[in-house]
């Protein structure tokens, strides 16, 4: 059974006064309005940092009640900063049974009105409680992967740095990015050290935000062709290799397989760049290059707007925020807007048919790749 | 001062042969629980090292972090004891409690 994504909804990244509920309503009444709030009788959310001491408890209940869909069924999920993926793939499963007719999926997150302290202890339990113990975080394990992949392919820092500068420089097209000021190669290359060798400039910000797609039966033209998850060894050190990522190989394996399709015919890409290293790591587990090669398209230019294949024109992570669960719903619907023709200022040259989104639980343990284009009924 | 050990306990799974560091589950590639532990030279190569300028609670910055490739190819993160190390640098890692400990070994 074909399902297709009817409409995305999506607010500002950034800084926001408005809470969880508040920004997860926005984006679903966004998307809501965009089918013409034909009725609903699926509702999947996600959140990573819901709970807490916030009492944000109950969130699908708060947001049915909200969004007047208590008559809905539903349920929540929870992958970390995978769950806008998780969220978009267990509504297109729940579709394809028969049993729903028209999901909407809202992923959502408030982070800024915590210290980043609490928000780094908070994202760490996506990490094994062995490498937290040792005073491991995120950007830490990150910089890790990062400095043993510059070494094993003999890859310049500078690519890195032309990354991060092309992330920038995508959102200032996106008015809902975070950032809307690009940066130079020389401002990345002096931010502050992270975790050397990453720099401030090269991770991806704290930020509010939400996103929320409504998919219906049927066939459209961001209609999802393949999905694939993928899953691997939670402990750094358990991992087979440390300078790709395995759980994007094989869901990127299980998408192309059920889409019938090669990575040829993608034709925009948004991934997953928490960090600006793992945007060239994510081409080369993609399938566009080999090991070591996911320099030479920064280097080149092949990734704009009029490029050979435009990544990330959203932005990005790093580009336009990091509301955690957020993001991979946000890369998702992202790529159907540029398939529906509504991306406006951040739309790529050529207009594509098909387009793939890459999500990251984690230090990717567990990622999904998520393709859609237009298919037949 | 207290000799550092040559030895560093290790785990290795009864079907699958792999080698891993210690963990409270199973073996990670095939899954099997028949494993025993064995005592492995404590001496390896650092694969990459970093100073986390915002390390997990707990800890002061600059808290420098290294992960280590030991000499039966089992990988550990371990706390680096000295001056951050370069990539390739020999280290002997040790065991402290839930840690792991690692720096360049003592001169004979």
């Amino acid at each position: 059974m074909t399902v297709h994504v009817a409409s995305v909804g999506m607010g500002r990244f950034g800084k926001r006064t408005e809470g969880l509920i508040d920004l997860a309503a926005e984006a679903a009444n966004l998307a809501l309005e965009g089918v013409g709030r034909k009725p609903i009788d699926l509702v999947v959310v996600g959140s990573m940092l819901a709970e807490g001491p916030h009492g944000r408890e109950a969130l699908l209940p708060r947001l049915a009640g909200r969004l007047g869909l208590e008559s809905a069924s539903g349920f929540r999920v929870d992958s970390s900063s995978g769950t806008g993926g998780m969220a978009f793939h267990a509504a297109v499963l729940a579709l394809e049974t028969g049993r729903y007719e028209r999901a909407l999926v809202v992923a959502a997150e408030k982070m800024t009105d915590r210290s980043t302290a609490e928000i780094t202890k908070e994202l760490s339990a996506a990490l094994h409680s062995s490498e937290v113990a040792a005073g491991a975080t995120m950007p830490g394990l990150a910089a890790l992967v990062t400095q043993r992949y510059l070494a094993a392919h003999r890859v310049s820092l500078h690519a890195v740095d032309l990354a991060a500068v092309h992330a920038r420089a995508m959102a200032v097209r996106n008015p809902n990015a975070q950032f809307q000021k690009a940066v130079t190669v020389e401002e990345v290359a002096a931010s502050r050290p992270v975790a050397l060798p990453l720099r401030l400039l090269h991770c991806s910000a704290i930020s509010d935000g939400a996103a929320a797609v409504v998919l219906e039966k049927g066939a459209g033209p961001a209609s999802v062709l393949g999905l694939g998850q993928g899953l691997d060894a939670l402990r750094l050190v358990d991992r087979e290799e440390l300078t790709t990522f395995a759980a994007t190989r094989s869901a990127a394996r299980r998408a192309y397989e059920a889409a019938h399709l090669t990575r040829k015919e993608v034709e925009v890409l948004e991934v997953h760049d928490a960090f600006s290293p793992f945007l060239l790591i994510h081409l080369e587990d993609l399938g566009f290059c080999g090991p070591g090669e996911g320099a030479k398209w920064f280097e080149k230019g092949w990734v704009g707007l009029d490029g050979r294949l435009p990544v990330n024109p959203s932005g990005g992570v790093i580009g336009r925020g990091h509301p955690i669960a957020a993001t991979g719903l946000t890369s998702i619907a992202e790529v159907a807007l540029q398939l529906r023709g509504e991306a406006g200022a951040h739309a790529v040259a050529r207009a594509p048919k098909v387009g793939l989104a890459q999500t990251v639980s984690g230090i990717a343990a567990h990622n999904f790749v998520t393709i859609l284009g237009r298919s037949a009924a | 001062m207290i000799p550092e050990p040559s030895t560093l306990e290790l785990t290795r799974c009864a079907s699958c042969h792999l080698r891993f560091l210690p963990n409270d589950g199973p073996c990670p590639r095939c899954g099997s629980r028949d494993c025993t532990i064995y005592a492995a030279s404590s001496m390896g190569r650092v694969l990459a090292a970093t100073e986390l300028q915002y390390p997990a609670s707990g800890w002061h910055a600059p808290h420098p972090l290294a992960l280590v490739e030991l000499e039966d190819a089992v990988r550990v993160l371990a706390i680096e004891e000295g001056s951050l190390p370069e990539v390739g640098t020999l280290v002997r890692v040790r065991r402290d409690g839930a840690l792991y400990r690692a720096r360049a070994p003592t001169p004979e």
